[in-house]
């Protein structure tokens, strides 16, 4: 199955030689090229995490599970799929758990409510950027906070796998893969989600 | 097809993950049906508007979050390395076992009672270097060889206009054992594609680098500079052979910002062989703008 999802991974992610190297220099101890696999990885990782659960303190934590796990395992990877399927099945988890702690806690939004509609409070890095336009930048964090709304609305597996196709360009045949379920049903799972937050957002101009 | 099958495919059409036969029909109903070319405009908004409120952490956030993850695990390397260490130095040759291991107890006891550098066995004025033992053999007098492999790390700061800065970073930007290297030097180079030499790391990155970030990162420096020719000389090449759609997004929208009549064979040709929806239908509209023909015959 493993390999059925190698196969499927654009060219893109295929394995290359250096990394392979790299892989077996990490699984030999090698602290320098554990920090270079990491370093390679890890901006992807982080801004996954953070657009997924729109909380810095839990991507943080998602970032140094995940890498602590690649520490602790990697002389279990055995190259039979590529290491960035293996990495991302392991951050795609982490994510999900902590998605689906956070709707047992039913933890406070990250949108507030305001008089000018909702409002994303993790809409931060855009801020600083319209720091100069306060009107659109006010656009800006009422489209986020309309748009977060939508993606709240799904279920911690619709919202991962939307996470993975939209954001992450991932197959939904590699996604099914990673989530341990069939391209259909991720398929289904990716209409559900788009269906759910067209009823949602309404038409967007 | 009718209105209704094809208005719940359009989500699956957008993500190019309809099989060919449902795109093509999907295609061919688009072609003749108004009110569902406007349900995928309106998808479309839709698309554009979630990339727009993809949230980003703050830039210093990974390096935070690197600075944490490396002191852990250079603090306290897990069992599994501890093993694997121990497994790879039972792959002396036999006939040195013996005398290894001997040395290696020998250099644990001493490296547990006399550290390194305070034994003068490495000189480092400064900052300690980092060591690697590459090998430890018996000495035919008695006592231990052991070769060390050292790298000395330096942090220069300045600014971007610094010459040497320049330098070094794009030296990094093509540092082809580590892409995030070069990802992140080419993310501090993007704004000053104006230099001819950034210019020419970020088109070489931008159609050669084997990491698609990497590329999508040097595109993006060069957006500012589209319609330089060199810039524009590249695109057709990006559009016919990266295998990243999002690669090939970027560079469809750099290609049409200049409409001369000398992209409509281009454009006719991807309308055919481009595999991603997004590029496609922005092809034809640009041909359909152009009175251009959108296939060729």
């Amino acid at each position: 199955m493993a390999q059925e999802a190698a196969a499927v991974i654009p060219a893109r992610l295929a394995p290359r030689v250096d990394e392979h190297e790299l892989i077996r220099a990490v699984q030999r101890g090698d602290q320098n090229a554990f920090e270079a696999l990491v370093r390679s990885y890890d901006q992807n990782v982080l801004g996954m995490a953070f657009n997924l659960l729109r909380c810095e303190e839990d991507a943080r934590d998602v970032y140094q599970e995940a890498f602590l796990r690649v520490y602790r395992h990697i002389h279990s990877f055995r190259f039979d799929c590529s290491f960035h399927t293996w990495l991302y099945r392991i951050v795609t988890n982490l994510c999900l758990d902590c998605l689906r702690k956070r709707k047992i806690r039913k933890e406070e939004p990250a949108v507030v409510e305001t008089a000018e509609g909702p409002l994303d409070r993790t809409y931060s890095v855009e801020e600083e950027r319209a720091a100069a336009d306060p009107e659109r930048n006010l656009c800006n964090a009422q489209l986020a906070g309309r748009i977060h709304l939508a993606l709240a609305a799904l279920t911690p597996r619709e919202r991962t796998v939307f996470e993975l196709r939209h954001y992450q360009g991932l197959r939904l045949k590699a996604i099914g893969e990673m989530l341990n379920t069939s391209e259909e049903a991720a398929k289904n799972c990716l209409f559900r989600a788009t269906q759910k937050m067209r009823t949602v957002l309404g038409d967007f101009s | 097809m009718n209105c209704t099958e094809v208005l719940d495919a359009l989500a699956l059409y957008l993500y190019g993950e309809l099989p060919p036969r449902a795109e093509e029909e999907v295609e061919a109903h688009l072609h003749g049906c108004p009110a569902c070319r406007d349900a995928l405009d309106a998808q479309q908004r839709l698309h554009h508007a979630f990339d727009r409120a993809r949230a980003v952490p703050r830039p210093d956030l990974v390096a935070e979050c690197r600075g944490e993850l490396f002191r852990r695990t250079a603090a306290r390397p897990g069992w599994r390395q501890r093993l694997a260490r121990a497994w790879d130095l039972t792959r002396v040759r036999w006939v040195l076992r013996p005398a290894g291991a001997l040395a290696l107890v020998a250099v644990g006891f001493l490296s547990a009672r006399l550290p390194l550098r305070d034994s003068g066995l490495l000189r480092a004025p400064a900052e300690p270097p980092v060591a690697t033992v590459r090998w430890v053999e018996p000495d035919p007098s008695g006592g231990v060889r052991i070769a060390l492999d050292e790298t000395r790390r330096r942090v220069i700061r300045g600014s971007l206009e610094d010459r040497l800065i320049e330098k070094l970073l794009l030296e990094a930007a093509r540092d082809q054992a580590n892409a995030g290297l070069r990802v992140e030097s080419i993310d501090l180079l993007k704004d000053r594609s104006g230099n001819d030499d950034v210019r020419q790391a970020l088109l070489q990155a931008a159609t050669h680098d084997r990491n698609p970030g990497v590329r999508l990162k040097a595109l993006e420096g060069l957006k500012g500079m589209a319609s330089h020719p060199e810039v524009r000389a590249a695109l057709p090449g990006i559009l016919e052979r990266d295998d990243n759609e999002n690669v090939r997004i970027l560079a469809i929208d750099m290609l049409v910002q200049n409409r001369d009549e000398q992209i409509v064979g281009l454009l006719q040709g991807l309308v055919g062989q481009e595999e991603n929806s997004y590029v496609r239908m922005r092809v034809r509209s640009v041909l359909e703008e152009m009175k251009a023909s959108v296939g060729t015959f």
